[in-house]
């Protein structure tokens, strides 16, 4: 089957003007996204992944190599037509309201009429902005609110892949909640979803797989399980188990030759417990 | 309809939308009405003299809010928008980057046009108006009643209107064509500006050029042929000094610059979108 998103080779320098020679964004990135995968792409600053993310969506031009979207070369119109895409920090007209804005989107993919207007109702109400809010400037949203009308735009035309880059940043962690809920909904709906990220935590919570880009180079690539599973270790969580009970686990270990690593009551992760803690209302 | 041209209407329709919500244009747009409004209480001489003053001073004032306006608008149009970064979410679709230069122009062009229309509507409110005083003072004299009617109601307005028309969009096409090199919204309205004042001399560095042969050395003979070649002749439009004068001026002659002018925005909107078209977002 043709992988939703392939790269070979793809590299990108930029050359920084008046005879200061050229930057190394991307050295020859090998990549293959399969159809209705969750794929993140980690790195700090500058190493990479947006600049990988706009090759695939042909805003940057390759220096060498190639990126193809569903067997199209990237950039041709037939690869733009499968996807949509939310960019980190995203700045929209600030003269329109947020449905305006999901229209004119929706009429740049080709889309026009009553079935545009059916699909800018349904998508602000995906993304909790239907009713007044969807008619507000877009200058009076929050932060949180842009993210996710930029999320509207990005699937106004249903398209087959989903590129979101660093979709949670600066979003609280109710809206986070959210845009990973709506990853994994997408993922469902069998949509194939590129997204990149610093939270390394809301990775692990939605990716399949990752790539670890640095410096333009790629350090490692793989599903998270294959990654993350510390082989050679073991891990029970009970409930119930009394202090003796304990005790007597602790001795049976050691005389089978086990190092205990960590013991204890398991924490439960922040962002849990804040979710968990705020009125029902905020959280969904 | 095609798709393409659905798609550069919807950036078009955007763009005029951006204008028209902009504070800016509509300050600029009553600048130029209270100009033409107020330009009739300046005028205290003949009625020729009075209506070639209005006339003048009318021009005047719709040209330069025109300019403005353009130069403003379009220099507004793909630096901030990489600025801001909204081309991203934009050229991101399944739209070509020709399509969102020639969305953008015609976006900017029917800002330019519906100013000028309403200008001109002002401006002839203000000649009627100057009508109706000056041919109740000379009631009692038919030819001078005649005379000024002629003056009011002169059909070759509409030459100089589109003489205005085609000169603003020839300047707007400019701004656009700098828009897709530049990076910043200054670089785009000082080259615009430039150009523009170098095309009102385009004639005269078209004359050395042509006559001058080996009298001049290679490096200025390169600059004159650069401009003769690449600068629009702005001069051609002031055949609207001709109608002020009360001079005839043949539709043939308005209609060649009409031509020119679409050629010439043909030309530079054709450059623009190649230069684009490589440019990294």
């Amino acid at each position: 089957m043709i992988p939703a998103v392939r790269t070979s080779g793809l590299r990108k320098e930029f050359r920084l003007g008046w005879g200061r020679g050229r930057v190394l964004a991307l050295a020859g990135l090998d990549l293959e996204v399969g159809r209705g995968e969750v794929f993140g792409l980690l790195g700090p600053n500058g190493s990479g992944k947006s600049t990988a993310m706009k090759m695939i969506l042909g805003l940057l031009r390759p220096t060498s190599g190639l990126a193809e979207v569903c067997g199209d070369a990237a950039g041709t119109l037939a690869a733009r037509r499968r996807i949509g895409f939310l960019p980190e920090n995203p700045y929209f007209p600030s003269f329109l309201c947020g449905a305006e804005l999901v229209r004119y989107y929706g009429k740049l993919t080709g889309m026009d009429g009553k079935a545009l207007e059916r699909r800018v109702e349904e998508l602000l109400a995906l993304v909790r902005l239907g009713g007044e809010a969807g008619r507000r400037p877009l200058r009076t949203y929050s932060k949180g609110m842009l993210q996710r009308i930029g999320l509207a735009g990005a699937l106004v035309s249903d398209p087959e892949i989903v590129m979101l880059d660093e979709p949670t940043a600066g979003v609280d962690p109710a809206g986070s909640r959210e845009i990973r809920d709506l990853i994994r909904s997408l993922k469902q709906a069998g949509k194939t979803v590129v997204f990149s990220s610093h939270l390394l935590e809301q990775v692990e919570d939605v990716a399949d797989r990752v790539v670890i880009l640095h410096r333009g180079e790629k350090l490692r690539e793989g599903r998270l399980e294959e990654l993350l599973t510390l082989t050679g270790e073991w891990q029970v969580r009970t409930a119930g188990l009394g202090e003796a009970p304990r005790r007597e686990l602790r001795e049976w270990l050691r005389e089978r030759g086990a190092k205990i690593l960590q013991e204890g009551a398991p924490r439960e992760r922040l962002e849990e417990y804040y979710l968990r803690n705020l009125p029902e209302g905020e959280t969904r | 309809m095609t798709a393409a041209w659905r798609r550069i209407r919807a950036v078009a329709a955007n763009t005029f939308l951006e204008a028209v919500r902009q504070k800016v244009f509509a300050v600029l747009l009553v600048f130029g009405l209270v100009l033409l409004g107020g330009a009739n209480y300046f005028a205290e001489f003949s009625f020729q003299e009075q209506f070639k003053f209005l006339k003048d001073l009318g021009y005047a004032a719709i040209s330069l809010t025109g300019l403005l306006v353009g130069l403003l608008g379009a220099a507004q149009l793909i630096p901030a928008e990489i600025e801001r970064r909204t081309i991203l979410t934009a050229l991101c679709r399944p739209l070509r980057r020709w399509e969102f230069v020639v969305g953008k122009y015609l976006g900017l062009v029917a800002l330019l046009a519906v100013m000028l229309v309403l200008m001109a509507a002002v401006f002839w409110g203000v000649l009627f108006w100057k009508e109706l005083q000056l041919t109740g003072i000379e009631a009692g004299d038919a030819a001078a009643v005649e005379a000024i009617r002629g003056e009011a109601r002169d059909p070759r307005l509409w030459q100089a209107f589109l003489l205005i028309a085609a000169k603003l969009f020839v300047v707007s096409g400019l701004a656009v064509f700098f828009s897709t090199v530049a990076t910043s919204t200054t670089f785009v309205v000082a080259m615009t500006l430039m150009v523009y004042l170098i095309g009102h001399l385009q004639g005269v560095a078209r004359e050395q050029w042509l006559e001058s042969g080996e009298a001049l050395g290679w490096g200025l003979r390169v600059f004159l042929a650069a401009v003769t070649l690449f600068v629009p002749d702005f001069n051609a439009y002031s055949l609207i000094d001709e109608i002020v004068a009360g001079n005839n001026l043949a539709w043939r002659a308005t209609l060649e610059v009409l031509a020119y002018s679409v050629v010439y925005v043909g030309v530079l909107l054709v450059a623009a979108s190649w230069v684009f078209e490589g440019r990294d977002l």
